[in-house]
């Protein structure tokens, strides 16, 4: 169709939304320098561009949004045009500045929720791509990061169809609620005709309890055992896919993201007594301390416990992570947030965790994790309804970039 | 007014003007609050702050430009190009507009509407290299123009048109009002149809006439009140009636369609089909009488598929035939006619035309693969991808009918 150049998604003139304009770039800059830290301790945004998506080592923010989509676009060109936008967007979102001003021709390009001038540095935006995306729909079969499967399901699991899966993720992650929403909004108005979301959850961090790991809606602390996300010779070895053989080459810097939507039972949870709570989980509650232990970060010393008189065979830290040589190479960095969608049929609270990890290996890390947590003894207290795999992509290295470098390859 | 939610507006505009009877039925369409002709219809009363003395002009902040009859445009010091917030101060004693043009040509680069005197207010705007001019319409006098300043530099102006007035729009007016009479007479004719198979008891027959009858309706394009109290009692839906869909004041085509496709016998359901009939013939006998409101017109533009979008594509309207997709195609090609008409303004000033066009195409292309035959899947036969596919071309549609209102929202240009 002549005079249609392709592009489905709102750009240009009509509503590229925050400037792209010198004053845009300023604004953001100034926004850079002077970076409103959330809260004392809190450590600032890292900047957008990047080797590595910033939103997958960084420490978490107060609130997030994960989020599952279904791409509509039409043939690979408009799948580019669409993870340009994508790009776009989370470069201006990123970055702050004052909306395009359109005049008469187009309703405002910002929502406004954030006020005439958008804050630079309070979001954090990851992006993946599921299985499904490498389907025959855009031909980008051979293109698929070798180790992404679809999630399977696990024999715990009472997986929803509506809450698993997507061709895309988002987790979008800042302080505060309106900041995320500003985002959502602002990325769905852009990019309606090519992608609608297939779930989504609100989530939040929990501040330390009194000091150290947040704490899970379970009240253990949750996330003590993470490896160093400070340790980049770590991290290359547990979360960064390498782009080496069999991985395609445009994988390397991007990693493995697993998302799992568990409901706790918490009523019930709460009627369970303490000492049975501690052994289900292998810590102690208060201190976070594991059974042999007197401090949270104290290593448990299984060698002492072969029969798990102290921290039983089947605790969570046990099976999760024996801390053996042998099982050294399957752990994960998590990256939990907690959920809140209101109260179920019967009267009990909907809550529960957004569990979310990175690897570089989902086999090898996450897989090899649940199946030694199959039928542990928290499963009658937790309820895996949805989730799903996907591929974080490489980082978005400067303005010249995107989001769409796998598909124009 | 019927409509679920009360509507603040001291200024409803209905594109016929609404005929004065008691409130029937309550109508899902809810009639946004229209502020197109605040400024420009002439003199509206309203919030009119004519006649108030101004209070003295406070000292300008910094660099404060004027808009009265005497000072229009006076203190644009120091025109810069990029992206800028510049400060307009009414200077005068009556409540005035005021616009950023280019010059020559008159395109809008930026508008402030309803200026009370005194006060200052500031304009977001993006300017790049060229000339410009505030333009300043004080509310009962005539349009002045202040004087042209010269922006250097390098930087890319922001988007503009050249205003759309009063007299741009009553050609296209005047066409949509043909369009909505031809097709009340197809309505008429089908309705008659529907109705005299429900006379004759023939309930199979009133089933397969109810859908052609109602899809006429539906391609008129009414959106929010647009045929005032017949919207309501032709298409009204029992949401927010007390006793819903048994509620004596459910009335029209869902009435109707709830009672063929829940068991209701011919009897019962001969009342409302005879009020259904006469209410279109009203609507049909009150046309002639009513001037469409041009600068109603551009709303429609998307108003139509914003309906479409929240009572067809949630099933909400659905009554029980199931056929929701086929209204929102008949709403398409409603919306397509006010697009059709308003096309020759939108040509020279709307530089997204051409994808709105494909949109158009795109959701068209999707809903006619959801009919088979005389029959169509209901929403919620739809498969995700599918619901998806429709969803969300059909909110991009939306994304790019929006900006017709704001373009083609009539202005004064002398």
């Amino acid at each position: 169709m002549s005079g249609y150049d392709r592009r489905m998604f709102l750009r240009g003139a009509l509503a590229t939304g925050i400037a792209g304009s010198v004053a845009g770039v300023a604004a953001g800059k100034a926004v850079a320098e002077t970076s409103t830290t959330p809260e004392a301790g809190a450590p600032p945004i890292p900047p957008f561009h990047g080797p590595h998506q910033a939103g997958i080592l960084a420490p978490a923010r107060r609130r997030t949004i994960v989020a599952a989509f279904d791409v509509m676009a039409d043939g690979r060109d408009d799948l580019a045009d669409l993870l340009q936008t994508l790009t776009d967007r989370a470069r201006a979102l990123t970055s702050g500045g004052i909306p395009e001003q359109v005049g008469i021709t187009a309703p405002s390009s910002d929502s406004g929720i954030l006020g005439p001038d958008i804050p630079g540095g309070d979001l954090m935006l990851t992006v993946g791509v599921g299985a499904s995306l490498f389907d025959d729909r855009y031909g980008l079969a051979s293109r698929k990061p070798s180790r992404l499967t679809r999630m399977p399901t696990f024999p715990n699991d009472d997986l929803d169809p509506a809450w698993c899966h997507g061709d895309l993720s988002l987790q979008l992650e800042a302080d505060d609620d309106d900041t995320l929403l500003h985002a959502l909004r602002d990325i769905a108005k852009h990019t309606r005709g090519g992608m609608q979301v297939r779930w989504r959850m609100n989530g939040f961090s929990n501040p330390p309890r009194p000091t150290g790991t947040q704490r899970n809606l379970l009240g253990f602390k949750d996330g003590i055992a993470n490896p160093d996300a400070t340790k980049a010779a770590e991290m290359d070895r547990r979360v960064w896919a390498s782009g080496k053989a069999p991985e395609p080459a445009w994988t390397a810097g991007g990693s493995y993201l697993v998302v799992r939507l568990i409901r706790m039972l918490v009523e019930f949870w709460d009627r369970v007594g303490l000492d049975e709570q501690e052994k289900m989980f292998g810590r102690a509650k208060d201190t976070g301390a594991p059974l042999d232990g007197a401090h949270e970060q104290d290593a448990p010393q299984y060698q002492n416990d072969p029969e798990g008189l102290v921290i039983p065979l089947d605790s969570h830290i046990r099976r999760a992570n024996p801390r053996t040589p042998q099982t050294d190479d399957s752990r994960i960095l998590r990256r939990g947030f907690n959920y809140d969608r209101g109260m179920d049929s019967v009267g009990n609270l909907d809550v529960g965790l957004i569990f979310t990890c990175y690897q570089q290996d989902l086999q090898r890390q996450f897989e090899a994790t649940q199946k030694r947590l199959a039928d542990e003894p928290l499963v009658d207290y937790i309820s895996p309804f949805g989730g799903g795999y996907f591929f974080a992509l490489p980082g978005v290295q400067d303005s010249s970039r995107s989001f769409a470098g796998f598909v124009k390859v | 007014m019927g409509s679920i939610k009360a509507s603040t507006a001291n200024r409803v505009t209905n594109l016929f003007l609404p005929f004065s009877g008691p409130p029937k039925g309550r109508s899902v369409h809810v009639r946004r609050v229209s502020t197109v002709i605040a400024s420009s219809l002439l003199f509206v009363a309203g919030c009119s702050n004519s006649g108030v003395k101004a209070a003295p002009a406070q000292p300008a902040a910094d660099p404060s430009i004027q808009i009265s009859t005497s000072h229009c445009g006076e203190g644009w010091a120091h025109p810069a190009a990029g992206s800028q917030t510049l400060s307009i101060t009414n200077t005068g004693t009556t409540t005035a507009d005021a616009d950023v043009i280019g010059v020559p040509g008159g395109a809008v680069y930026g508008e402030l509407e309803g200026v009370a005197p005194g006060v200052t207010r500031s304009l977001p705007i993006t300017l790049g290299q060229g000339t410009y001019a505030i333009r300043c319409q004080p509310e009962d006098g005539a349009l002045i123009v202040g004087p042209s300043v010269r922006v250097a530099g390098s930087a890319k102006s922001g988007p503009a048109a050249v205003p759309v007035t009063y007299n741009d729009l009553y050609g296209p007016t005047r066409e949509y009002q043909d369009y909505v009479a031809g097709g009340v007479k197809t309505l008429l004719a089908r309705t008659k149809t529907l109705v005299a198979a429900v006379d004759r008891k023939d309930l199979r027959a009133a089933k397969k006439a109810w859908l052609p009858a109602h899809l006429a309706y539906e391609k008129l394009g009414a959106a929010y009140d647009t045929f005032g109290d017949f919207g309501d009692a032709i298409d009204g839906l029992p949401q927010g009636l007390p006793k819903g869909v048994h509620d004596p004041d459910f009335a029209g085509f869902h009435r109707v369609e709830y009672g063929l496709w829940h068991g209701e016998s011919a009897a019962s359901l001969r009342s409302p089909a005879d009020r259904l009939l006469k209410d279109v013939k009203g609507l049909k006998a009150d046309l002639p009488n009513e001037d469409m409101e041009p600068g109603d017109l551009p709303l429609r533009a998307h108003e139509i598929m914003e309906n479409t979008l929240q009572f067809e594509l949630t099933e909400k309207a659905d009554q029980g035939s199931g056929t929701s997709l086929a209204t929102a195609s008949a709403n398409l090609d409603g919306t397509r006619q006010a697009v059709e008409v308003l096309r020759p303004l939108l040509k020279s000033r709307y530089t997204g035309l051409p994808q709105m066009d494909a949109d158009l195409d795109r959701v068209q292309k999707l809903l006619d693969a959801q009919k088979h035959g005389d029959s169509w899947t209901s929403v919620a036969g739809l498969g995700t991808s599918d619901r998806e596919s429709i969803d969300g071309a059909v909110g991009d549609l939306l994304e790019r009918l929006a900006p017709i209102a704001s373009i083609c929202y009539p202005r004064r240009t002398s």
